[in-house]
């Protein structure tokens, strides 16, 4: 074969990429679009000033990871609540099942992807952490 | 036995059975929700239909219905499947959909029965109910919005329980359980109904919101409080002791528990238990490592006879045989003792002699073989609530005859045909032998009787003991006695039942052997449904007897061991669990023995009030953290493992034991398992048991009598002060010696002593329910509050014995009776 034509084709792609948008995106400075229904950071629906959550600990059940932990607890009410909701982000594998197991839609999962911190326990979302922010 | 065929399947079963029961017996599941191994059939949920082809195919309750020759049954038809179909729709109909809030989730019937037969939709539409939720007391939370009104709650607490709180109200479709007067619960919260409710409609409160079912682990194990043996099931969370489980196929007594056993296990993974050794230093305990606290205990122990040790019988049959090595062997002393020295009297002074045997001649499962029962004290219910609902099915179910000797009138007296003979306080061994006199005079002795051993004897002791003197002492009538003689005599099969205890220091070898003269008299002993019954205080108090950890060959008892160390002869006093301060009589007393005596130690859960006193404190494990052996009130030796992994910083008392053993030059002893083994063979009716045979449901460890008639003492009977009132001491339902004061669940009901007086007293004192009352006697006075309850006779009052707030020992000081004063 004529040794130019591959060199050809190859700059042939080189010149076409060079007038295209480029995949690369300059982060931070430009933010990727996520999708709707992306798997990142849970949040904790919220009604009535409440947590939705009623501690039936199916997620922590259903976790493949480990990484919920529930206490629950009763209020001045007689209700059940949950007195401590942690998730572990080092260990969580976003499957989602959490959302999936969920029969109050308590749990949600956002689009926030950026879960880099300094300290391990940093790590450990707390309920008020991951209550959804009005 | 009849055949029949169940789904094609050729089985047999007992003529007696139910459908239900024969498919169960042959591993046929058929579906139900009220049906429980207890009760009596009911056919309330119409879950359990089946065809019978001799009965045209037609649906009918297989719980209700009776086998029958030749049956030809189909459990599981398209038919039948749509009728349970329709049955569960009907029930969820009303039923809140509130699974992830409701604790029985996961352990609900309703609920596993709606995933297998997939019920997703619902073709009828109804309002929910809104009945309002009883939170009225502490430990059981009662949901009517729940309810399927398979109505086992009700049925339990009446046919076993007999206490009758539960039952129907209103009609049709507003048809509920509820209380008297459609109030909130208030009753002996054994909690049974809660344990066969197969929905969430009634659920403890004290593990409310704790742990779902499928998340905890499943410990079988044996239950640490009262002398009966019961099984329990424990359920473990991350390492904590969470709840006792229900399950109808444990011991004799199928799961069922009283308010201790099942509400009473905090104590295991309380925050108040010790971690760490304390050791005093200048007057202050110290936390302390092992090495230090072992090594000073070691060389304090090198003192021979001037050593004494008080150990719980709510320690392992290994740890107390290790003990009485370790005491016997390397130390060099005789004293030791248990249960104050007097509670286990009555088997190891009393049946010793009438029986040859420190042990009872019935067990248990005697009592609803028996045609007549004869109960010294109505408070072998509150002692032993277990045994106490064997009566209550006894009674109720087989007609068994029930005659009460007692001081005061309680549960038992309520039940169908119940005579209770209410005599002054402290006169029951007198009644007894007026009764054996009777047999005497009246000619109602077995005639094998005169050829046992002291016959001549006992027939010239007796002679005093007419039922005219003897029933004029005790403020009953001859013709009670007589009564009462004729009946014993009469009955094909009679079982005398008496509970024992540190609270009840009537109950010694004295009664022991007056009761076992009657069974003697009569030859109503070693046969089935015959028999003394003596029901022993804690968990392991037979096996403590067994295991020979009391005083003999010279050795001190309980009380001398106290004397003993405010004389100064016994300089180091070792208490494996025991709260003397708080459990033996003459609080005072106690008290300057401990502070007199050189060096105390105390191996213990909590620091009590006898450990706080202690020069070390040894942080030990509960039943639940350790393995070994059980030894029930019956002899029934029963084994048990942990249920849950120690805190690596205690030691179990076998532990303890072992390592001081080495410490004073003895060679390591073996583990629990191998010197079981070992002890096994050297101690009477347990031959051949090992804790790899005990595995699966524990054994009866047989006990052989060689009957001998002992001629009772003539006793002064307790003489009334005049202006002055008797105070007979006891155990509470709620409790069980002092342990029962760290399980939360008995502290929610019954959190602090009180005396209980009759009404006559109460006006004539002019006291009102609740008041704080001041009772005085010759060695004190406290304060306790006043209950008023129709069932003390005139002139009598009753307090417990469990608690250190307010202890009974302050003013009792052990004999059986004793004079008070009462004032506001």
């Amino acid at each position: 074969m004529n040794p130019i034509t591959p060199i050809i084709n190859g700059m042939k792609i080189t010149l076409k990429h060079m007038f295209m948008k480029p995949v690369t995106l300059q982060y931070p400075t430009e933010r990727p679009k996520v999708a709707k229904r992306f798997r990142g950071l849970h949040a904790l629906n919220v009604s009535h000033d409440k947590a939705k959550c009623v501690a039936c600990y199916l997620c922590p059940t259903v976790c493949p990871a480990k990484c919920i932990t529930v206490e629950a607890a009763e209020d001045a009410n007689h209700d059940k609540y949950a007195s401590v909701y942690e998730i572990d982000m080092l260990r969580c594998i976003f499957c989602g099942y959490c959302v999936e197991a969920c029969p109050v839609d308590a749990v949600k999962m956002t689009e926030e992807f950026e879960l880099a911190n300094y300290n391990r326990t940093d790590f450990i979302y707390s309920k008020e952490r991951l209550l959804v922010k009005k | 036995m009849v055949n029949l065929t169940i789904d094609d399947k050729q089985v047999t079963a007992p003529k007696s059975a139910t459908i239900y029961e024969a498919a169960k017996l042959n591993g046929i599941k058929i579906p139900i929700l009220c049906h429980d191994k207890k009760l009596k059939p009911f056919g309330a949920c119409r879950m359990c239909l089946v065809e019978v082809e001799q009965m045209k195919g037609r649906q009918i309750p297989a719980c209700t219905t009776p086998v029958t020759e030749g049956m030809i049954i189909r459990t599981s038809t398209a038919d039948i499947v749509k009728a349970r179909k329709m049955v569960l729709e009907l029930l969820l109909l009303n039923h809140p959909l509130d699974c992830p809030v409701c604790d029985k989730s996961g352990d609900c019937d309703l609920q596993n029965l709606t995933y297998e037969y997939q019920v997703n939709s619902n073709r009828f539409t109804d309002e929910k109910f809104s009945h309002e939720i009883d939170y009225n007391n502490p430990l059981i939370e009662r949901d009517m919005n729940r309810c399927v009104l398979c109505g086992k709650c009700a049925r339990i607490c009446d046919e076993i329980v007999s206490y009758g709180a539960l039952t129907f109200i209103d009609r049709g479709i507003e048809t509920k359980i509820g209380c008297e007067f459609d109030d909130g619960l208030n009753c002996e919260f054994c909690g049974s109904c809660i344990a066969v409710c197969p929905v969430g409609s009634l659920l403890a409160r004290p593990f409310k919101h704790k742990a779902r079912f499928w998340a905890m682990t499943k410990h079988p194990s044996v239950c640490g409080y009262c002398g009966t043996g019961c099984n329990i099931t424990l359920g473990v969370k991350d390492n904590k002791v969470l709840t006792t489980i229900y399950d109808e196929e444990q011991g004799f007594h199928k799961g069922q528990l009283c308010v201790r056993g099942r509400f009473g296990y905090q104590f295991i993974s309380s925050e108040k238990r010790l971690t760490t050794p304390l050791i005093k230093k200048n007057g202050r305990l110290i936390e302390s490592t092992w090495d230090e606290a072992l090594e000073l205990v070691a060389g304090r122990l090198k003192g021979g006879n001037s050593v004494a040790a008080l150990a719980t019988p709510r320690l392992t049959n290994e740890e107390l045989a290790l003990f009485k090595k370790l005491l016997v062997e390397n130390v060099g002393t005789k004293n030791f003792d248990h249960a104050a020295g007097y509670a286990h009297t009555a088997l190891t002074g009393g049946f010793a002699r009438s029986f040859g045997t420190s042990a009872s001649s019935a067990t248990i499962l005697d009592i609803q073989k028996s045609d007549l029962l004869l109960v010294i004290k109505t408070d072998a219910y509150e002692t032993h609530p277990v045994v106490g609902f064997e009566i209550n099915m006894g009674v109720k179910n087989n007609g068994i005859k029930l005659t009460i000797l007692s001081d005061k009138r309680g549960k038992l007296s309520k039940l169908p045909d119940a005579t209770t003979i209410v005599h002054r306080p402290g006169s029951e061994v007198a009644i007894l032998n007026a009764i054996a006199k009777t047999l005497l005079d009246d000619k109602l002795v077995t005639a094998t009787a005169a050829t046992i051993a002291g016959y001549a004897e006992l027939e010239k002791a007796l002679s005093g003991f007419t039922a005219e003197a003897v029933a004029a002492e005790c403020g009953i009538t001859a013709a009670a006695i007589k009564t009462l003689a004729a009946a014993y005599a009469s009955a094909e099969k009679a079982l005398i039942i008496f509970p024992a205890g540190q609270a009840y220091s009537g109950h010694n070898a004295e009664l022991a052997t007056a009761a076992a003269n009657l069974a003697l008299l009569t030859g109503k002993y070693d046969r089935e449904g015959c028999g003394v019954l003596c029901l022993s205080e804690k968990n392991n108090s037979q096996g403590a007897v067994d295991m020979g950890f009391f005083a003999q060959d010279g050795g001190l008892n309980g009380v001398q061991i106290l004397d003993a160390c405010a004389a100064g002869t016994v300089k180091t006093l070792f208490i494996a669990g025991e709260n003397p301060l708080i459990s033996y009589p003459d609080h005072a007393k106690v008290k300057a023995a401990l502070e007199a005596v050189d060096f105390l130690v105390v191996s213990e859960l909590f620091l009590t009030e006898t450990a706080a006193m202690a020069d070390v404190v040894l942080p030990v494990c509960s039943y639940a953290e350790k393995e070994g052996t059980f030894t029930s009130t019956d002899r029934h030796v029963q084994y048990f493992k942990a249920a849950i992994r120690k805190n690596i910083k205690i030691k179990s008392d076998y532990e303890v034991f072992s390592n001081l053993v080495t410490r004073l030059g003895g060679a390591l002893p073996p583990t629990p398992a191998l010197f079981f083994s070992e002890i096994a063979a050297n101690t009477p009716g347990y031959q051949g048991l090992s804790h790899v045979s005990l595995r699966k449901e524990g054994a009866f460890a047989p006990v052989a009598t060689a009957p001998k008639f002992v001629a009772p003492l003539a006793v002064a009977p307790f003489a009334p002060e005049t202006g002055k009132l008797a105070l007979v001491t006891g155990s509470a339902l709620y409790h069980n010696g002092t342990l029962s004061e760290y399980g939360e669940g008995p502290m929610h009901v019954c959190p602090e002593n009180y005396v209980e007086l009759s009404r006559s007293d109460a006006s004539l004192y002019k006291i009102a329910e609740g008041d704080l009352v001041t009772l005085s006697s010759s060695s004190g006075s406290i304060k306790l509050k006043a209950k008023i309850t129709p069932r003390m006779p005139a002139g009598v009052v009753f307090s417990p014995y469990h608690f250190s707030a307010a202890p009974i020992n302050t003013i009792w000081n052990g004999s059986p009776v004793t004079s008070v004063t009462v004032s506001k």
